[in-house]
């Protein structure tokens, strides 16, 4: 029984396996996945407020900058990189379409949260679309064309 | 900002938690770390380690115990939402979780986690106050439990000794004439609440007869309304009369969204908002 300030883990990121990877205890998952160059995880406000950095985990999307490295041991990660699906391509191209990207900061998180909603199978209201975003800031765009990337993505796939 | 430097140690059941954390007065439980690593980021504290104890299995299971509905410490907010047995017996916890935070946040925060917190601007302290609930610890010397009310001490003071560690929730069930209800003022949906209220009422056809009022994001604390439960009985909804009496029994602490003051009128309306609820 005894505690470190580094831990040896492994998971996968996207279907890329990570053995036996050295990562401080005190890092956060959002840091080390940058640090390995996958930096479509943005990062924020590091307090879960903003959703910027809000990536899958075990098949449900969690805040990257709440979740620490060492606790990932054993996970499958996809992060915003991993969005090469069919479905994924689909919402890509909505927020294309609808310009639901400015500055592209929360895109990688409002994506994640789409692919919560997309995979939910629910039928939402523009209202309840908005309530489910209410976790991701946008700073940009007034969220308009973002409910309707998301609102076509729905009726598209669901 | 980063967190400050600690060390890491994963439980792997409750006796390795407990005696680890009894070693070391410094330590602290990580479990789904949606309060605890946002504190850490901000170096609002500085444990020596973090003894991880969300992958001890078993601890997250929601079941029927006697005349109780046990949620296990880890059961996440996610779990409880979607659980047939919490839909089927408890639905109002369903619908203030809603009110707690975001899916994301939702999906790793801990049922657990945020009775042990203790955050007086949270909802589940005070939903478990209303309700009566036992919390269940578990330290060196065994098992005991503890009146939700009497768990609660202040500022993010609980009765949780050094040694203890929270490991389930037991809410005992609602008669069908006994309803919990609940509302709060709140910016944003998902953010913590300006002032909020759990009201635990028992009708008689649709006389009130009895009611619990207790508060939340008003004080240190979960704040219990005694005198002006009793005054709401007598004669249902008095603006002035109601903020008199909630003015005297609680200490409203004011904080970066709302004075004492406005958590006081707030107090007071949600008192009708309840009432308005009921005649629903
Ligand atoms: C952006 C944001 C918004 C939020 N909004 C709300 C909201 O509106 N309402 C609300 O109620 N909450 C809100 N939360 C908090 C959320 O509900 C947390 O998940 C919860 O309060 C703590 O649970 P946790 O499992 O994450 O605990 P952790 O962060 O792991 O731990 C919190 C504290 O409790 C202790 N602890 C945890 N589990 C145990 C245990 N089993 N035994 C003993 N001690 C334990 C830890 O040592 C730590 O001190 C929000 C969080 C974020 C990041
Ligand atoms: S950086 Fe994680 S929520 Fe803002
Ligand atoms: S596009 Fe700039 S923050 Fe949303």
């Amino acid at each position: 029984m005894s505690a470190k300030n580094s831990v040896n883990i492994s998971f996968s990121v996207n279907g890329e396996n990570f053995e036996d990877v050295t990562v401080p205890t005190r890092q956060h998952l959002a840091d080390y996945l940058r640090s390995q160059g996958l930096t479509g995880t943005h990062l924020g406000c590091e307090q879960g407020a903003c959703g910027a950095c809000t990536i899958e985990m075990d098949g449900v999307a969690v805040r990257s900058c709440l979740v620490l490295a060492s606790q990932a041991n054993g996970s499958s990660i996809t992060t915003v990189e991993g969005f090469d699906d069919e479905v994924m391509q689909k919402v890509k191209n909505n927020f294309l379409k609808h310009n639901a990207f400015q500055c592209g900061f929360c895109s990688p998180g409002m994506l994640m949260t789409t692919k919560e909603i997309i995979s939910s199978k629910k039928k939402l209201s523009r209202d309840e679309i908005r309530s489910e975003i209410s976790g991701n800031y946008c700073r940009c765009t007034g969220y308009q064309s973002i409910v309707d990337a998301i609102e076509e993505s729905i009726n598209e796939i669901n | 900002m980063k967190a400050p430097d600690f060390s890491y140690f994963e439980a792997q059941n409750i006796q390795d938690a407990i005696k680890y954390k009894s070693e070391d007065d410094e330590a602290v439980i990580l479990a789904g770390g949606q309060s605890l690593l946002p504190a850490l980021n901000m170096r609002l504290s500085s444990p020596s380690c973090l003894i991880d104890i969300s992958k001890i299995n078993n601890l997250n299971e929601i079941k029927i115990e006697g005349d109780f509905i046990n949620i296990g410490a880890l059961a996440t907010h996610s779990d409880v939402m979607n659980n047939d047995l919490i839909n089927e017996k408890l639905p109002c916890l369903v619908d203030i979780l809603k009110m707690v935070a975001h899916a994301a946040i939702r999906n790793k925060g801990t049922h657990g986690g945020s009775i042990a917190y203790g955050d007086p601007a949270a909802e589940l302290p005070a939903f478990a106050v209303a309700m009566d609930a036992e919390i269940v610890l578990s330290g060196l010397s065994g098992q005991r439990i503890v009146n939700a009310k009497d768990f609660y001490r202040g500022l993010f003071e609980t009765d949780l000794k050094s040694d203890e560690i929270l490991i389930a929730i037991r809410y005992p069930f609602l008669s069908h004439n006994q309803h919990l209800i609940f509302d709060e003022v709140c910016r944003r949906h998902g953010d913590y609440a300006m002032a909020g209220l759990m009201a635990r009422v028992e009708l008689d056809k649709s006389k009130i007869n009895n009611l619990d009022l207790v508060y939340f994001a008003t004080g240190d604390k979960p704040n219990i309304a005694q005198n002006t439960a009793k005054l709401v009985i007598d004669d249902r909804y008095d603006y002035e009369k109601l903020k008199k009496s909630l003015a005297s029994e609680i200490d409203f602490a004011g904080d970066l969204n709302s004075s004492s003051e406005m958590k006081l009128h707030l107090a007071t309306i949600l008192i009708n908002k309840i009432l308005n609820k009921l005649e629903r």
